[in-house]
Protein backbone atom coordinates (compact mmCIF):
# COMPACT_ATOMS: atom_id res chain seq x y z
CA UNK A 1 0.00 0.00 0.00
CA UNK A 2 2.64 2.73 0.77
CA UNK A 3 4.52 1.94 -2.14
CA UNK A 4 1.77 3.05 -3.91
CA UNK A 5 1.38 6.41 -2.09
CA UNK A 6 1.91 9.42 -3.84
CA UNK A 7 3.84 12.28 -2.90
CA UNK A 8 1.35 14.68 -1.12
CA UNK A 9 -1.36 12.09 -0.32
CA UNK A 10 -3.13 10.71 2.76
CA UNK A 11 -4.91 7.79 3.13
CA UNK A 12 -7.04 6.96 6.32
CA UNK A 13 -8.20 3.23 6.17
CA UNK A 14 -11.31 1.79 7.82
CA UNK A 15 -11.50 2.15 11.04
CA UNK A 16 -8.65 4.51 12.04
CA UNK A 17 -9.18 7.17 13.97
CA UNK A 18 -7.54 10.61 13.66
CA UNK A 19 -7.45 13.99 15.79
CA UNK A 20 -6.13 17.18 14.77
CA UNK A 21 -5.28 19.74 11.75
CA UNK A 22 -4.35 17.89 8.55
CA UNK A 23 -3.46 19.73 5.43
CA UNK A 24 -2.91 17.90 2.59
CA UNK A 25 -1.02 19.19 -0.78
CA UNK A 26 -2.80 16.50 -3.25
CA UNK A 27 -5.52 14.43 -2.49
CA UNK A 28 -7.02 12.57 0.47
CA UNK A 29 -9.12 9.20 0.85
CA UNK A 30 -10.77 8.72 4.05
CA UNK A 31 -12.54 5.77 5.07
CA UNK A 32 -11.87 6.16 8.83
CA UNK A 33 -12.90 8.60 10.92
CA UNK A 34 -11.20 12.16 11.39
CA UNK A 35 -11.98 14.97 14.15
CA UNK A 36 -10.66 18.26 13.51
CA UNK A 37 -9.84 20.00 10.57
CA UNK A 38 -8.73 19.25 7.27
CA UNK A 39 -7.34 21.18 4.24
CA UNK A 40 -7.09 19.23 0.86
CA UNK A 41 -6.77 19.80 -2.94
CA UNK A 42 -8.91 16.77 -3.44
CA UNK A 43 -11.00 14.99 -0.94
CA UNK A 44 -12.58 11.54 -1.46
CA UNK A 45 -14.81 9.81 1.56
CA UNK A 46 -15.71 6.45 0.87
CA UNK A 47 -18.92 5.31 2.83
CA UNK A 48 -17.42 4.27 6.03
CA UNK A 49 -15.62 7.97 6.44
CA UNK A 50 -17.09 10.25 8.97
CA UNK A 51 -15.49 13.53 9.55
CA UNK A 52 -16.16 15.99 12.54
CA UNK A 53 -14.79 19.16 12.34
CA UNK A 54 -14.13 21.87 9.40
CA UNK A 55 -13.35 20.38 5.72
CA UNK A 56 -12.02 22.38 3.08
CA UNK A 57 -11.17 21.55 -0.70
CA UNK A 58 -11.11 21.68 -4.07
CA UNK A 59 -12.87 18.89 -4.99
CA UNK A 60 -15.33 16.54 -2.86
CA UNK A 61 -16.10 13.43 -3.73
CA UNK A 62 -18.90 11.87 -0.55
CA UNK A 63 -19.79 8.92 0.11
CA UNK A 64 -19.47 9.15 3.33
CA UNK A 65 -20.76 11.46 6.23
CA UNK A 66 -19.30 15.49 7.32
CA UNK A 67 -20.86 17.22 10.37
CA UNK A 68 -19.78 20.71 10.60
CA UNK A 69 -18.41 23.15 8.25
CA UNK A 70 -17.72 21.91 4.73
CA UNK A 71 -15.96 24.29 2.33
CA UNK A 72 -15.71 23.43 -1.24
CA UNK A 73 -13.88 25.35 -3.23
CA UNK A 74 -14.47 24.06 -7.06
CA UNK A 75 -17.01 20.86 -6.72
CA UNK A 76 -19.04 19.44 -4.13
CA UNK A 77 -20.34 15.73 -5.33
CA UNK A 78 -22.45 14.12 -2.59
CA UNK A 79 -23.53 10.59 -3.66
CA UNK A 80 -26.65 8.58 -2.88
CA UNK A 81 -25.13 7.17 0.69
CA UNK A 82 -23.41 11.05 1.31
CA UNK A 83 -24.32 12.86 4.13
CA UNK A 84 -23.69 16.78 5.55
CA UNK A 85 -25.00 18.19 8.61
CA UNK A 86 -23.87 22.01 9.31
CA UNK A 87 -22.93 24.79 6.96
CA UNK A 88 -21.87 24.03 3.56
CA UNK A 89 -20.54 26.80 1.01
CA UNK A 90 -20.11 25.32 -2.27
CA UNK A 91 -19.06 26.57 -6.01
CA UNK A 92 -20.41 23.83 -7.68
CA UNK A 93 -22.55 21.28 -6.62
CA UNK A 94 -24.53 17.98 -7.24
CA UNK A 95 -26.26 15.56 -5.12
CA UNK A 96 -27.39 12.07 -6.52
CA UNK A 97 -30.83 10.56 -5.26
CA UNK A 98 -30.69 9.89 -1.81
CA UNK A 99 -27.90 11.83 -0.37
CA UNK A 100 -28.08 14.00 2.60
CA UNK A 101 -28.05 17.57 2.86
CA UNK A 102 -29.02 19.68 6.09
CA UNK A 103 -28.27 23.18 6.91
CA UNK A 104 -27.10 26.41 5.82
CA UNK A 105 -26.48 26.23 2.35
CA UNK A 106 -24.14 29.08 0.20
CA UNK A 107 -22.85 29.17 -2.81
CA UNK A 108 -19.26 31.11 -3.33
CA UNK A 109 -17.54 31.96 -6.60
CA UNK A 110 -15.44 28.95 -7.80
CA UNK A 111 -11.81 29.23 -6.85
CA UNK A 112 -9.50 31.13 -9.51
CA UNK A 113 -7.74 29.50 -12.04
CA UNK A 114 -4.06 28.33 -10.94
CA UNK A 115 -1.68 31.35 -10.90
CA UNK A 116 0.20 30.24 -14.11
CA UNK A 117 -2.71 30.38 -16.40
CA UNK A 118 -2.27 34.64 -15.87
CA UNK A 119 1.16 34.81 -17.38
CA UNK A 120 0.84 32.92 -20.82
CA UNK A 121 -2.08 34.95 -21.35
CA UNK A 122 -0.42 38.52 -20.89
CA UNK A 123 2.95 37.03 -23.24
CA UNK A 124 0.33 35.36 -25.80
CA UNK A 125 -0.74 38.79 -26.22
CA UNK A 126 2.28 40.92 -26.57
CA UNK A 127 3.65 37.64 -28.93
CA UNK A 128 0.26 39.01 -31.00
CA UNK A 129 0.86 42.61 -31.09
CA UNK A 130 5.17 41.94 -31.72
CA UNK A 131 3.82 39.66 -34.80
CA UNK A 132 1.67 41.92 -36.12
CA UNK B 1 -49.08 40.42 -29.76
CA UNK B 2 -50.11 37.30 -30.67
CA UNK B 3 -48.29 35.66 -28.31
CA UNK B 4 -49.29 38.13 -25.59
CA UNK B 5 -52.99 37.63 -26.20
CA UNK B 6 -52.21 33.87 -26.66
CA UNK B 7 -50.30 33.99 -22.97
CA UNK B 8 -53.55 35.72 -21.50
CA UNK B 9 -55.42 33.07 -22.75
CA UNK B 10 -53.87 30.33 -21.36
CA UNK B 11 -52.99 31.97 -18.15
CA UNK B 12 -57.25 32.71 -17.24
CA UNK B 13 -57.47 28.94 -17.87
CA UNK B 14 -55.37 28.30 -15.33
CA UNK B 15 -56.30 30.32 -13.21
CA UNK B 16 -60.16 29.20 -13.37
CA UNK B 17 -59.00 25.69 -13.42
CA UNK B 18 -57.44 26.39 -9.85
CA UNK B 19 -59.99 27.96 -8.70
CA UNK B 20 -62.11 24.84 -9.65
CA UNK B 21 -59.66 22.93 -6.89
CA UNK B 22 -60.25 25.12 -4.15
CA UNK B 23 -61.99 23.51 -0.83
CA UNK B 24 -64.73 24.71 -1.00
CA UNK B 25 -65.45 21.60 -3.57
CA UNK B 26 -64.85 19.28 -0.45
CA UNK B 27 -61.86 17.67 -1.37
CA UNK B 28 -59.42 20.25 -1.21
CA UNK B 29 -56.26 19.77 0.34
CA UNK B 30 -55.94 21.81 3.69
CA UNK B 31 -52.86 24.07 3.54
CA UNK B 32 -49.72 22.66 5.38
CA UNK B 33 -50.40 19.05 5.54
CA UNK B 34 -48.86 16.53 3.13
CA UNK B 35 -49.83 13.09 1.69
CA UNK B 36 -53.01 14.16 0.28
CA UNK B 37 -53.01 10.87 -2.13
CA UNK B 38 -56.81 10.73 -3.36
CA UNK B 39 -57.86 8.66 -6.10
CA UNK B 40 -58.74 11.89 -8.12
CA UNK B 41 -55.37 12.66 -8.79
CA UNK B 42 -55.15 10.98 -11.74
CA UNK B 43 -58.32 12.63 -12.92
CA UNK B 44 -56.90 16.22 -12.38
CA UNK B 45 -55.75 17.17 -15.51
CA UNK B 46 -52.55 19.56 -15.24
CA UNK B 47 -52.28 23.04 -15.25
CA UNK B 48 -50.52 25.57 -16.69
CA UNK B 49 -48.99 28.80 -15.66
CA UNK B 50 -47.86 29.58 -19.05
CA UNK B 51 -44.67 32.19 -19.82
CA UNK B 52 -45.08 35.75 -19.60
CA UNK B 53 -48.27 35.27 -17.11
CA UNK B 54 -47.96 36.43 -13.91
CA UNK B 55 -50.18 34.91 -10.71
CA UNK B 56 -50.09 36.16 -7.02
CA UNK B 57 -52.00 34.14 -4.82
CA UNK B 58 -53.45 30.91 -3.34
CA UNK B 59 -53.15 27.72 -5.23
CA UNK B 60 -55.04 24.54 -3.99
CA UNK B 61 -54.97 21.54 -5.83
CA UNK B 62 -54.32 17.55 -5.66
CA UNK B 63 -53.12 17.73 -8.75
CA UNK B 64 -50.31 18.83 -11.20
CA UNK B 65 -48.88 22.47 -11.74
CA UNK B 66 -46.70 23.42 -14.50
CA UNK B 67 -45.20 26.94 -13.85
CA UNK B 68 -43.67 28.91 -16.66
CA UNK B 69 -44.36 32.46 -15.72
CA UNK B 70 -44.78 34.01 -12.88
CA UNK B 71 -45.98 32.55 -9.42
CA UNK B 72 -46.34 34.49 -5.99
CA UNK B 73 -48.15 33.15 -3.08
CA UNK B 74 -48.97 30.28 -1.46
CA UNK B 75 -49.28 26.72 -3.58
CA UNK B 76 -50.31 23.82 -1.58
CA UNK B 77 -50.48 20.92 -4.90
CA UNK B 78 -49.40 17.21 -5.16
CA UNK B 79 -46.85 17.99 -8.34
CA UNK B 80 -44.85 20.68 -9.25
CA UNK B 81 -42.76 21.67 -12.27
CA UNK B 82 -40.91 25.02 -12.50
CA UNK B 83 -40.21 25.36 -15.41
CA UNK B 84 -36.72 26.87 -16.73
CA UNK B 85 -38.85 30.38 -17.70
CA UNK B 86 -40.85 29.86 -14.22
CA UNK B 87 -40.77 32.11 -11.52
CA UNK B 88 -42.34 30.86 -7.52
CA UNK B 89 -41.92 33.18 -4.97
CA UNK B 90 -43.64 31.93 -1.80
CA UNK B 91 -45.11 29.17 0.47
CA UNK B 92 -45.12 25.57 -1.38
CA UNK B 93 -46.13 22.33 0.53
CA UNK B 94 -46.13 19.46 -2.38
CA UNK B 95 -45.00 15.88 -2.91
CA UNK B 96 -42.98 16.21 -6.11
CA UNK B 97 -40.93 19.18 -7.18
CA UNK B 98 -38.98 19.42 -9.79
CA UNK B 99 -37.47 22.90 -10.42
CA UNK B 100 -35.78 24.05 -13.72
CA UNK B 101 -36.23 27.44 -13.19
CA UNK B 102 -36.48 29.92 -10.10
CA UNK B 103 -37.47 29.49 -6.60
CA UNK B 104 -37.47 31.42 -3.63
CA UNK B 105 -39.81 31.12 -0.40
CA UNK B 106 -39.95 28.49 1.90
CA UNK B 107 -40.97 24.54 0.16
CA UNK B 108 -42.10 21.73 2.17
CA UNK B 109 -41.98 18.66 -0.14
CA UNK B 110 -40.95 14.68 -0.18
CA UNK B 111 -39.02 14.84 -3.68
CA UNK B 112 -37.30 17.61 -4.41
CA UNK B 113 -35.51 17.61 -7.65
CA UNK B 114 -33.32 20.81 -8.87
CA UNK B 115 -32.46 20.89 -12.60
CA UNK B 116 -28.98 22.49 -14.03
CA UNK B 117 -29.85 25.53 -14.34
CA UNK B 118 -32.05 26.14 -11.26
CA UNK B 119 -31.86 28.42 -8.49
CA UNK B 120 -33.46 27.77 -5.27
CA UNK B 121 -33.40 30.41 -2.58
CA UNK B 122 -35.02 29.66 1.18
CA UNK B 123 -36.27 27.23 3.62
CA UNK B 124 -36.06 23.42 2.34
CA UNK B 125 -37.91 20.92 3.87
CA UNK B 126 -37.21 17.55 2.09
CA UNK B 127 -37.12 13.50 1.86
CA UNK B 128 -35.16 13.10 -0.52
CA UNK B 129 -33.32 15.66 -2.50
CA UNK B 130 -31.02 15.64 -6.29
CA UNK B 131 -29.37 18.13 -7.20
CA UNK B 132 -28.14 18.44 -11.15
CA UNK B 133 -24.56 19.47 -11.15
CA UNK B 134 -24.88 23.66 -12.13
CA UNK B 135 -28.11 23.55 -9.95
CA UNK B 136 -27.99 26.72 -7.39
CA UNK B 137 -29.33 25.89 -3.69
CA UNK B 138 -29.44 28.69 -0.72
CA UNK B 139 -30.61 28.95 2.49
CA UNK B 140 -31.75 26.40 5.01
CA UNK B 141 -32.12 22.37 4.22
CA UNK B 142 -33.82 19.94 6.54
CA UNK B 143 -34.39 16.61 6.10
CA UNK B 144 -37.95 15.37 7.28
CA UNK B 145 -38.12 12.07 8.75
Amino acid sequence: MSDTNQNGCLTVGEGVILNGTFIVPESASISGNIEGEITARELILTSTAVIRGKVTADVIDLRGEIYDTLIAKKSLFIRSTGKIVGTVQYAEIEIEKGGELQGTMQKIEPAPAAPAYAAPTGSGNSDSTSEA
Amino acid sequence: MFNKRRDKEDGVQSTQESHGMTPEKGNGPIPGTLGIKSASNGNLKPSVISEGFEFIGEIRSNGYLTIDGTVRGTLSLHSVQIGSTGTLDGNLVCETVNVKGNFSGSLDCSDLTIGSRAIVDGKLTYKSITIQRGGIVKGELRKKG
